[in-house]
């Protein structure tokens, strides 16, 4: 065996007993994967589901009653109660104990009867922009639906109408949607897989920096220099074993993706796992550079507080880019969390490969190469 | 600074509604009619139609990312609808991400009521039912209204008791903590004048946030600004006590910092409901949220500068809030009393 490779060697061994004795870095390569993954996937659902629906009925009528039933029977909307006034119900709705309230007109029911066209007023807590869109949305389709059930209803009760209406009556036009790759509209998926690529580069950075400033916080980076070990052997040995670490989070990581959140697997999960490798080494440099910035691991740490929001908030993990401020949204392309995201999700979901990814796959290389050199560089610095 | 850099930041990486969504057209009938209808789409702003081969396959555009829903118009379109037949079209929705398809589908389906009813009105009237849809406080659908106030809350729960934890941990770690202990001040005092001042640092945050929520987010009060001001020096208090608490029982500063970390970022941050709903949570985990400051702070936020609801919406809030704040107070407290040495 060389040298250099002995010298490795027993680099590496140290590092392996560091680690193992450092408890909570430990801890940080298990909890989080598991325990963010699952809140994070779980807790940030943006489905808009069961709002609840006040209703102003001044009609009192079977006609009125069954439009009520139509708009709480849809897993929209949930009956909230009725009020007498539609004062109450503004009221209701301004102290948040309701989402949408609806005002059912005096003469619904006869306007119907009589063939004519009613309205009835529909109000919408819009404070939360995403919820309200979404929920009047679900309002027209439901009414949409109802009226469509009226007309053919109508259709059968009038001969007269009968006779002329075919002619007449004007054909319309059918959206028929269909959701590919994510039929059942699960939420978590994407989440789930966005807050994949978040954890792979955060995490590296957090344990790579805390692992390379306690040398320099004990004191013991001088020892470490005067053996006969070169700064390229240091930074090697300090790198495999958390690579090696880091690696197995990832295999972790992706077991939750798969048991927790059953999301699919469509394309190929080498490809994914290939995009996290490179995730890993990025995040392990950016973590190095933080180390040579930073004198304590404190400061380490107050230091990815400051990196940490921009680079998870402007990457389009947790939402649709288009959804940033149109002058935020270059930003997202020099973010590698980003760039992982859309290979996670384009080849998991929708079973996409190397053809269409490779752009995304070329970024994430130039930033691992860039970050690495960088790292690299600071840390002959700080050694020299 | 931070805090206001934030604020923008977390406001632009958390908003979900997109207007603007790219949609490939693929128009088989190819005639007025179709082109038509297609117009109805190209000239909506919440879509807006993108070029795509006719020849290639509509799934590739998705995969691409290039659209976020195909639209399929059939070669019989145009003459079932000289035939005054119903005719139907295919969306096809990219739903990797799952809120957004929603909305894709939503908007197409309102473009296409719109067109129906607009080639409806020439004829005699129909029977039917009309939504005269008002969207309150905030009707111009506006993401940033909903979550600047989330963020504000954030930033409030997360950077002061940062820095009283820090604080105080750094008494214990250097040991001047036992200064203190000998000395003739009482638990109250030290505790009292530790809160106070970080509840100043977490007050002068709050001022520098509001006038970002006022400019950048163009929020007003909505209504009567008093709960909220009384509830703001009551949170200000909650989270340094909060700090201090944390600072007090773990003495060292990068476990503080961790444990803040945990309390004020993540539980604040996934479990009140500052940007999904409450509700939305897994029944399993959302217990947990009756128990966050955080939670109780938003909701009057949000009525003060949205519903303006006013004290009859939000008191029992506040006075949980100072409930929470005077446990944490309590809790810190006991602790700075066991150790200190008996007269």
């Amino acid at each position: 065996m060389s040298p250099t490779l002995q010298r490795l060697r027993a680099l590496i061994v140290k590092e392996f007993g560091q680690i193992r004795r450092d408890r909570r870095l430990v801890m940080s390569l298990i909890v989080p994967p598991v325990l963010q993954l699952t809140l994070f996937g779980f807790a940030l659902s943006a489905t808009v589901s069961n709002l609840r629906l006040g209703v102003v009925d001044e009609s009192q009528t079977p006609e009125s009653r069954e439009l009520v039933a139509t708009l709480t029977q849809s897993r929209s909307f949930r009956l909230g109660g009725y009020y007498p006034t539609a004062d109450h119900l503004g009221t209701a709705i301004s102290e948040a104990k309701l989402d949408a309230g609806v005002v059912i007109p005096y003469q619904y029911a006869r306007d119907l009867q009589r063939g004519r066209t009613t309205t009835v007023q529909f109000l919408l807590n819009a404070t939360n922009a995403n919820t309200a869109t979404i929920g009047q949305a679900y309002a027209e389709g439901v009414l949409a639906n109802y009226n469509a059930t009226l007309r053919r209803a109508g259709v059968t009760a009038s001969v007269e109408d009968l006779a002329s209406g075919p002619a007449r009556r004007r054909a319309e036009v059918h959206l028929m949607p269909a959701f590919l790759y994510n039929p059942g509209l699960v939420d978590s998926w994407f989440v789930a897989t966005g807050v994949f690529g978040l954890l792979l580069i955060l995490n590296s950075s957090l344990i790579s920096s805390a692992a390379m400033v306690r040398e320099r916080e004990t004191g013991t980076i001088e020892q470490l220099l005067m053996s006969p070990a070169s700064t390229g052997e240091i930074i090697v040995a300090k790198i495999a074993p958390l690579f090696v670490l880091l690696c197995l989070m990832m295999l972790l990581a992706v077991a939750v993706l798969k048991a927790v959140f059953r999301v699919p697997f469509h394309g190929s999960l080498l490809f994914v796992l290939f995009g996290g490798v490179l995730c890993i080494l990025s995040g392990i440099s950016l973590g190095t550079v933080i180390a040579t910035l930073s004198r304590s691991a404190q400061q380490a740490q107050l230091t990815a507080f400051f990196i940490n929001p921009p680079l998870s908030s402007l990457s389009g993990a947790l939402n649709p880019v288009e959804a940033m401020p149109a002058w935020l949204q270059p930003l997202t392309v020099l973010n590698p969390i980003h760039h992982f995201a859309t290979i996670v999700r384009g080849s998991m979901l929708k079973g996409t490969g190397l053809a269409t990814l490779w752009p995304n796959v070329l970024a994430l290389l130039i930033f691992t190469l860039v970050l690495v050199l960088l790292s690299i560089w600071r840390f002959r610095k700080q050694l020299s | 600074m931070l805090p206001l850099v934030l604020l923008v930041l977390l406001s632009a990486g958390l908003s979900l509604r997109v207007d603007d969504l790219p949609i490939v057209v693929q128009d088989f009938s190819a005639s007025p009619a179709s082109r038509e209808f297609v117009d109805a789409f190209g000239t909506s702003r919440s879509l807006r139609v993108v070029a795509w081969p006719v020849n290639g396959p509509p799934e590739d555009a998705l995969r691409a990312g290039v659209a976020r829903a195909v639209l399929i118009i059939p070669a019989h379109f145009a003459r079932d609808i000289a035939r005054g037949i119903d005719t139907a079209v295919q969306l096809l929705v990219d739903a990797s991400d799952a809120n957004t398809a929603k909305l894709t589908a939503g908007y197409a389906g309102q473009i296409t009521r719109a067109y129906n009813q607009r080639a409806a009105t020439d004829e005699r009237p129909r029977a039917g039912v009309h939504a005269a849809i008002r969207l309150w406080y905030n009707p111009g659908l506006s993401s940033k209204k909903f979550y600047g106030p989330g963020i504000f809350v954030l930033g409030i729960s997360m950077f002061p008791p940062l820095l009283a934890a820090l604080a105080m941990a750094r008494e214990s770690e250097q040991k001047t903590i036992l200064q203190v202990y000998v000395s003739s001040i009482s638990a109250h005092e030290f505790l009292l004048g530790k809160i106070l001042a970080f509840t100043a640092v977490a007050l002068a945050e709050c001022v520098l946030m509001l006038i970002a929520l006022f400019t950048y987010f163009e929020l007003r009060f909505a209504g009567d600004p008093t709960p909220f001001i009384a509830a703001t020096l009551l949170y200000a208090f909650c989270v340094a006590s909060f700090g201090t608490m944390v600072g007090g029982t773990i003495p060292s500063q990068v476990g503080a910092m961790q444990a803040v970390a945990l309390g004020g970022f993540l539980l604040v941050f996934l479990l009140s409901g500052l940007i999904f709903p409450v509700e939305n949570i897994p029944a399993a985990l959302r217990w947990i949220s009756n128990f966050i400051w955080g939670r109780y702070y938003i909701e009057i936020v949000r009525d003060a500068l949205l519903q303006g609801g006013g004290w009859p919406a939000v008191w029992p809030k506040v006075a949980i809030i100072a409930i929470i704040g005077a446990i944490f107070y309590t809790v810190a407290w006991r602790g700075m009393r066991r150790m200190q040495l008996e007269s």
